[in-house]
């Protein structure tokens, strides 16, 4: 995100030039700073020209994350109840194929996929997002119970509590009020650190427990129904919500890289940000709802499988440089971290099928307590 | 017995210890007059004076009545195990159930169970010997540097271990048909289709733990003082730890063999039971005895009402009565260290 942008002659430029393209930076003397490829392009006769600079660790750690996604994916894909051959699944997504080969591949286990895909990049994204605003790993929505609340409005709908809201709607204001209980309770602004964090986990226990009261009212099929997925499951994906989640997490990516810049100067004290022209209030408030609404529609789709918020934008963080707010890394990594953990699922105890909440609590669990229980780890990011 | 003495409540103390008695009274004897069931308060008193149909005299006596007494045990060792876990690790959040001391003895009868045992009387030394391994991992915990001295860091801790174990247990569950099938009401936490049956191999720890107790308050007040002042008295600290480690294991243990786990009630009543008595935990200790089985009575009470002709879980009314409390904690503007 630092330009180091030196104009006119060469011999003003006290940088040494990095750029891999020498001529392109004789002539217009910008440069890229170490560790970035500048992509620079112009038109109008070279009067005019526009350039933008490439992370270079970041990218080939997303490159690496897209490249693992999709041979997991394909993994996934193949593996099941039934195995299928690799080559007759590829032939069944893109040409002909059986008929029960096409059915299993591209009714069942795609959908699934896909599934997978969008509420892991979801529930990463947020994660990403609210670990920043809060400058603490730990903060992610699962632990200050967005989740929990999320869940206990979208069971509402679900169960049918004489509410006809769809579950989305339903979740966005149940991971609202959560947020708005949590930041009132804990008096405000995100970053008193850990007494945030306590006053979510209370928020999330109540919400917790609104949620069992909600199961204990229905009757008892409707309440087996619903269960695995209060636990989290991509098995039982309530109709409609995908759609709704894969035009959200569009949106909501898009908007979280235009708010990235912003958010890595956040990164710095508030008196920092402020003196970099960064309006802390108005940020603080689009990332935090960007959090709030990716993590609501991804509960309607899966249930609240938190522990993807926390384990993904970590990973993206691992691989890629430490000076920006890994959005792209965090989706994918989110995305790959629930293929594996719903595939590992499916197949570990099958057939038994694990829900994949249950899958990422037990992976997740142990990372989150070393994360605390290191000596002097402060647990910022 | 001078010993005894030192602990009892002083005068001052008198009239709200025998408030909270006569209302533990009063909540006793609502919890056998009220129920889900069709039997009414005017039909369970005709019983309790000796008359009334023969329905109505299974449903409070054979119902009821052990129902009222689990939570009276509950509800004290729940209670007494909060106050002590705070004072030995100095820290006003910790809790049997936020620390994972509950999740312990729950997955410890979940492993039990699929290993193949099932007699019920195996279950509360299980359930103990969970208990003690949820501790002493809190008790290493608190041990580090920057996690024992912040009371909040402690709890995230011990959220994630709760989480981590109560996941394993859905796992086991999960597998396990037979397991699931036999601790399935069980490990909501509740105090409903408990038989008397279920309180008797309790008994006997409870008593070791209480005789425990009270040779370990003296000890233990005097550890709140700092390590060298309670070595210059001629204590242990080593050895009160050790003790209070083991009580609190037998009494979660106990408690969650007998009614599954359930959390927050040591949290609640030690922030009460401290606000009436003040911070002398021998003190506090006494009114833990009274305010920890009525915060399960009512609970229990209200979980039977709410929602007839069914019924709540226990935990989800004292979570929900709980969390504030929690959050009330953590806001204070400086979290008081005990």
């Amino acid at each position: 995100m630092s330009w180091i942008a030196v104009g006119g002659e060469k011999n003003k430029v006290g940088h040494v030039p990095i750029s891999e393209n020498l001529s392109d930076v004789q002539r217009s003397g910008v440069f890229a700073p170490p560790g970035h490829w500048r992509l620079g392009w112009y038109w109008a006769g070279r009067r005019r020209e526009a350039s933008i600079l490439i992370d270079r660790r970041a990218f080939l750690a997303n490159v690496g994350l897209g490249v693992a996604l999709i041979l997991t994916s394909l993994i996934y894909l193949c593996t099941g109840t039934v195995a299928i051959a690799p080559a007759s699944t590829l032939r069944a997504l893109f040409s002909e194929a059986e008929p029960t080969v096409a059915f299993v591949v591209n009714d069942l286990r795609l959908p699934r996929m896909l599934a997978a895909w969008l509420t892991g990049a979801a529930f990463a994204v947020a994660g990403c997002l609210m670990q920043t605003l809060a400058r603490n790993r730990l903060a992610t929505p699962g632990i200050i119970g967005i989740d929990n609340g999320a869940t206990a409005f979208a069971v509402a709908s679900v169960v049918g509590l004489g509410v006809s809201l769809a579950p989305p709607a339903m979740a966005l204001t149940g991971a609202a009020t959560a947020t708005a209980l949590t930041f009132g309770l804990a008096g405000g602004g995100g970053t008193r650190g850990y007494r945030f964090i306590v006053a979510g986990i209370g928020v999330g226990a109540v919400f917790g427990a609104a949620t069992q009261l909600l199961m204990a009212r229905v009757a008892i099929d409707v309440a087996n129904a619903a269960y695995p997925w209060t636990v989290g499951t991509l098995n039982a994906r309530p109709t409609g919500t995908m759609t709704v989640l894969a035009i959200g997490l569009g949106i909501g990516v898009v908007l979280s890289l235009r708010l990235s810049r912003a958010l890595s100067t956040m990164r710095f004290s508030e008196a920092i940000a402020q003196g970099l022209g960064i309006s802390l209030r108005r940020s603080r408030l689009q990332a935090l709802s960007l959090a709030v609404s990716l993590t609501a529609l991804a509960v309607a789709v899966a249930g609240p499988v938190g522990m993807v918020g926390l384990i993904g934008p970590e990973i993206a963080r691992h691989l890629s440089s430490p000076r920006g707010v890994p959005v792209i890394g965090s989706a994918l990594a989110g995305a790959l971290v629930m293929t594996v953990s719903d595939g590992v699922g499916r197949l570990l105890l099958s057939p038994i099928e694990l829900p994949v909440g249950i899958v990422t609590a037990i992976v997740g669990g142990p990372y989150l307590l070393w994360i605390l229980l290191r000596q002097g780890g402060s647990g910022n990011v | 017995m001078p010993m005894l003495a030192a602990t009892t409540p002083s005068l001052r103390h008198f009239p709200g210890m025998g408030g909270l008695l006569s209302l533990l009274v009063l909540t006793c004897l609502a919890s056998l007059l009220v129920g889900a069931g069709p039997v009414s308060p005017r039909d369970a008193i005709t019983v309790l004076v000796g008359g009334g149909s023969e329905e109505a005299r299974f449903t409070v006596t054979a119902l009821r009545l052990p129902r009222t007494l689990i939570g009276l045990v509950v509800g004290v060792s729940l209670g007494v195990s909060g106050a002590l876990l705070q004072a030995i690790t100095r820290n006003p959040l910790a809790e049997p159930g936020l620390l994972g001391v509950t999740a312990g003895s729950a997955f410890a009868v979940a492993v039990m169970l699929v290993l193949g045992a099932s007699a019920a009387t195996l279950r509360v030394p299980v359930a103990q010997l969970g208990a003690l391994g949820g501790c002493l991992c809190v008790m290493n915990v608190v041990r580090l540097r920057g996690v024992g001295s912040d009371p909040v860091r402690l709890v995230l801790a011990g959220a994630a271990l709760s989480s981590l174990l109560a996941a394993l247990t859905s796992l086991i569950l999960l597998m396990d048909q037979r397991a699931a099938d036999e601790i399935r009401f069980w490990v909501v936490g509740s105090l409903s289709g408990r038989r008397l049956a279920d309180l008797i191999p309790v008994i006997p720890s409870l008593l070791v733990a209480g005789l425990l107790t009270v040779t370990m308050a003296r000890p233990l007040a005097s550890l709140a003082l700092g390590e060298r002042v309670a070595k210059g008295l001629g204590h242990h600290p080593g050895l009160v730890r050790l003790s209070i480690i083991l009580i609190v294991a037998l009494l979660v243990g106990g408690a969650t063999a007998i009614a599954g786990p359930v959390a927050f009630v040591g949290l609640v009543v030690p922030f009460a039971a401290r606000a009436i008595a003040g911070p002398d935990i021998r003190r506090t200790l006494w009114f833990c005895l009274p305010l920890g089985p009525l915060m399960v009575l009512v609970a229990d009470i209200v979980a039977r009402i709410v929602v007839a002709p069914s019924e709540l879980p226990l935990g989800v009314l004292t979570a929900l009565c709980g969390a504030p409390v929690l959050v009330a904690v953590v806001r204070a503007r400086r979290l008081p260290m005990l």
